[in-house]
């Protein structure tokens, strides 16, 4: 593609830039990219007409939904394309076809399709229609938006007010991260760069537990859905609360998969357990930004010896939390994706995954705290909205990731698997220890 | 005390289309504060007001308002 300054239609922002070196290690992995998917499961078929109207208006007001992801010297722009992308697919299940059969696998071909990403449009919907189960499922290239952008995007589609709709995207911010990073002087920048570091540093020196132990190159991104019922649910939220307190609720997540793991494989070598995960720069309930990543990182770790120790274990994540922020090491991660940002992808990407240490896989697992949903269940477009869930692609190593969310008072779990590295029943495993660990019942 | 909570919690944590229109007894939790939110809100008073709030008092009774949020700060910066 020639690129001429008039087709520039945003440069990429340094968290999405993070992302999309996370996209070029997905690719190097043999994977299909950093790809993310949001699913609402319908309760009947919806009003097409109208859901294909909103896509396009959405499309129209947010012209980067159709853009071309592009890289101009060391930096990577959304471009104008000639011809707009594709964004919204119907697939039908057959009548004589098992209707659960053929969702899943249209799934498993939309989050494992391979294509370059600067073909690639920076979102889908896909609609899975058949007689009983009705699915929108939308897959977005991540460094488009993060999860909390698709979340406004579904919440936009799902808005019957015009002028209501017209209130995204506002006030327009510009991306977080800049803003979040003007607020430092230079010379406070490197000083939290250098901190990022040495923080970077210390979680290094502890080689970090891998979920799986398998030696077989990665082939194709699986995931399990688990949903709690309601009781489940407020006795697991009743648990986090007693256990992590109301400021530690994803802590409580994260500590409770690394016992599962530990429990799983008491076995597997290394020393620690180290999970990243992204809060967001945006405000709760605020309808701006929508597009691009608007995000920090951090990390949680844990040495073997207190995963086994329940107790010690959230007494230790929640230390590590409160000091984490109190240091503000948070924000550390800002200048770290700023500096970044002058890599090459290759070099960013090796930078992110692998510990200065051992030269090995930082990450036990991706973690991803989505938060109690807030997405009217009568506000789609002619159907109700009986459930969600997240799917997400991950490098492998460490090869699975965990994102949980709540809708209807109903904690879902959505674990995300390489295969062959973690397979069906080792996760369904995984899931029962995870499950005795989130009810308080994992002693 | 309330206004400094009010521009930190506005600015930083949630978005209120009509923050005059909140109120000091408004519930700030389902105005959106989440978790994370929190942890900042607590280290935000901390450094402001020179306090310690106990882990173990953060609970909804104490964060879910400005009123309980003052009244919490004032309880320990009295003590």
């Amino acid at each position: 593609m020639n690129i001429k300054n008039g087709d520039i239609l945003e440069k990429l922002n340094p968290a999405d830039t993070f992302t999309l070196a996370m996209d070029e290690e997905i690719r190097r992995d043999g994977l299909a990219g950093s790809y993310g998917c949001f699913a609402l499961e319908l309760s009947n078929l919806p009003d097409i007409i109208e859901l294909q109207q909103r896509i396009t208006e959405f499309s129209q007001r947010f012209p980067v939904t159709q853009a071309s992801l592009q890289q101009i010297n060391r930096h990577f722009y959304w471009c104008k394309r000639n011809d707009p992308p594709q964004l919204f697919f119907q697939h039908l299940c057959p009548e004589d076809r098992n209707e659960e059969d053929f969702q899943q696998k249209i799934i498993s071909d939309i989050i494992n399709h391979k294509q370059a990403r600067e073909i690639s449009a920076p979102i889908e919907f896909h609609l899975l229609t058949g007689l009983k189960k009705h699915i929108l499922f939308t897959r977005w290239l991540h460094p488009y938006c993060d999860a909390r952008g698709v979340e406004l995007i579904l919440k936009y589609l799902c808005t019957a007010d015009e002028a209501q709709r017209r209130q995204f995207g506002l006030p327009d911010t510009g991306p977080l991260v800049n803003v979040q990073l003007g607020k430092y002087r230079w010379w406070q920048k490197i000083g939290l760069l250098l901190k990022g570091k040495r923080y970077i540093g210390i979680l290094d020196s502890l080689e970090s537990i891998q979920p799986f132990h398998s030696d077989l190159p990665p082939e194709r991104l699986n995931y399990m859905i688990q949903r709690l019922s309601e009781a489940q649910t407020e006795q697991a939220l009743r648990q986090a609360r007693q256990t992590v307190g109301l400021a530690g609720t994803s802590l409580y997540y994260i500590g409770c998969l690394m016992r599962a793991l530990e429990k799983m494989h008491p076995d597997n070598p290394g020393e620690a357990y180290c999970a990243p995960y992204a809060f967001n720069l945006r405000k709760q309930r605020a309808l701006a930004p929508v597009t691009g990543n608007h995000l920090s990182a951090l990390f949680a770790q844990a040495p073997r010896a207190i995963v086994q120790d329940r107790q010690k274990l959230f007494a230790h994540l929640k230390q590590q939390n409160a000091q984490v922020i109190r240091q503000q090491l948070d924000y550390a991660f800002l200048p770290l994706m700023w500096a970044g940002a002058w890599l090459s992808l290759a070099e960013y990407g090796k930078t992110l995954r692998l510990s200065y240490g051992s030269g090995k896989e930082r990450s036990s697992f991706w973690f991803s705290d989505v938060g109690r949903l807030d997405i009217p269940a009568d506000s789609f477009p002619g159907a109700g909205i009986n459930g969600v869930y997240h799917v997400c692609q991950v490098t492998a190593p460490p090869g699975l990731a965990f994102l949980n969310c709540i809708y209807r008072n109903r904690l879902t779990l959505s674990y995300n698997f390489v295969e062959p590295l973690g397979n069906s029943a080792q996760i369904e495993l995984l899931h029962q220890f995870m499950l005795a660990e989130l009810l308080g019942e994992g002693e | 005390m309330k206004k400094k909570l009010r521009n930190f919690i506005f600015q930083e944590l949630v978005f209120v289309a009509e923050p005059e229109q909140f109120s000091d007894d408004d519930n700030l939790l389902e105005a959106g504060l989440d978790s994370m939110g929190i942890m900042r809100l607590i280290m935000f008073i901390e450094n402001e007001y020179g306090v310690t709030l106990p882990d173990t008092e953060i609970e909804p009774d104490n964060v879910q308002s400005f009123n309980a949020l003052e009244q919490w700060i004032l309880r320990h910066q009295n003590g």
